[in-house]
């Protein structure tokens, strides 16, 4: 009868009240979101006790409205506390800024990810941009980049129409949406970190 | 199926994964959701006045056009992801339906500058934030116990019964999403200046708390 999903259930509850616990003791708000950010963590632990596939395809639609709550959150933080500007700046370190280990290791990030392609290459090929634009404190108008990832999701999108309505065509879609969701991974991937330095007027 | 709560479906819409039915009862809250989401969109927003107490001295509070413009959007957004609960017939996009409706509802208030308010949305957003751990785990019971999600395939009655700690779980964390004892947090954020924006936090509680009750008495 207990069989090793009863057992991971157990663990993923055992976690889940020492988090609610930590954060009945926190008393800070920051603190308190950091939390809870760990105890959504665990409703993901659930899911991915499930095993298969099907579990897979819930948690991302978990962690995405997850994030966006955590975002919203994290807004009304921003303004409840009158936190205004943001001063980060990159690393500004002249030596990293100057050395061209970075762009190596950005570019072998870059071409790597290409060859992964989907969710994984969109993650590898951004995590290498994201590393050029920390030490370089990149400074551009970056509603280029944003409009990049509106145009690729609108494509892995109509990729998945291709899927549902004309099946033939799987290939052509299929590739579609790799290539859809690889650009839209990298370039969400790379903005994160690099808008915060915007001022906003 | 006779004795089910919301009656033999009318109409099925089964478009691979997405799972679409009416009953009697869910086309109810469904026209409701609707109704109210029209008029969030056609109606024009209150102003609120402060009076002073015991005297003739009264307050207007002004409220600019661009934060009541965001407060309509999120009450809309607010109205559609509540009409998306009430015909889904898969388990998962109930609950994650139910997790928008709770981020909307904090972002009906959450664009007034007062500190009461913002405090009194924050607090609630970390509890509808904690909520989702038992409303996506509840989910996931589901699916682990009948190895479907689908609520027609749970309204057969051909499936092994749901757990009852899934069904708790999926109940508990429709409350945490706004309803009480919960709710004391909500309540606050409803100084905030503005129906029939703010309506639309209450009703969508309302709605999504009948539409689980149909929910836990199908497995």
């Amino acid at each position: 009868m207990w069989g090793y999903y009863s057992y991971g259930i157990l663990v993923v509850m055992v976690a889940a009240v020492i988090a609610f616990l930590a954060l009945a003791r926190e008393r800070d708000d920051l603190h308190k979101l950091l939390l809870i950010d760990l105890v959504e963590i665990l409703s993901f632990g659930v899911i991915a006790l499930l095993g298969t596939d099907l579990a897979e395809a819930l948690i991302l639609p978990g962690l995405t409205v997850g994030i966006a709550e955590l975002l919203a959150l994290s807004q009304i933080y921003c303004t409840k506390e009158g936190i205004r500007q943001n001063t980060i700046t990159g690393l500004n370190i002249e030596v990293i800024a100057k050395a061209d280990a970075p762009m190596i290791l950005s570019i072998i990030l870059v071409v790597y990810g290409m060859i992964l392609s989907g969710f994984t290459g969109g993650a590898v090929a951004g995590l290498g941009l994201v590393v050029l634009f920390i030490s370089r404190s990149y400074r551009e108008d970056m509603n280029l980049l944003e409009m990049a990832s509106g145009i690729s999701w609108a494509l892995w999108i109509f990729a998945f129409f291709v899927f549902m309505f004309l099946p033939e065509y799987w290939f052509a879609a299929l590739m579609g949406a790799a290539f859809g969701i690889l650009l839209k991974v990298t370039v969400k991937m790379s903005l994160v970190g690099t808008m915060w330095g915007e001022q906003h007027g | 199926m006779a004795d089910l709560i919301g009656g033999i479906p009318y109409f099925i819409l089964e478009f691979g994964d997405e799972l679409v039915y009416f009953t009697p009862y869910t086309i109810t809250l469904f026209l409701l959701a609707l109704a109210f989401t029209v008029l969030a969109i056609i109606s024009r927003p209150e102003k609120q006045v402060d009076i002073a107490f015991g005297g003739d001295a009264y307050r207007a509070k002004e409220t600019s056009l661009s934060e009541m413009r965001f407060r309509r959007f999120m009450a809309i957004a607010c109205g559609l992801a509540s009409m998306g609960a009430m015909v889904t017939g898969d388990i998962f996009n109930f609950t994650l339906f139910t997790a928008m409706v709770g981020i909307t509802n904090v972002g009906i208030v959450a664009a007034v500058k007062s500190p009461h308010v913002q405090d009194a949305a924050y607090q609630y957003g970390l509890v509808a934030l904690s909520a989702t751990v038992p409303l996506f785990a509840g989910a996931a019971v589901y699916a682990a116990a009948t190895g479907s999600l689908s609520m027609i395939e749970l309204m057969k009655g051909t499936l092994p019964a749901v757990p009852l700690i899934g069904k708790a779980m999926l109940v508990i964390g429709v409350i945490g999403e706004g309803m009480a004892p919960f709710y004391a947090a909500k309540a606050e954020m409803f100084r905030a200046p503005g129906a029939p924006y703010v309506i639309m936090c209450s009703l969508s509680s309302l709605l999504i708390f009948l539409r689980v009750v149909e929910v836990v008495m199908l497995g």
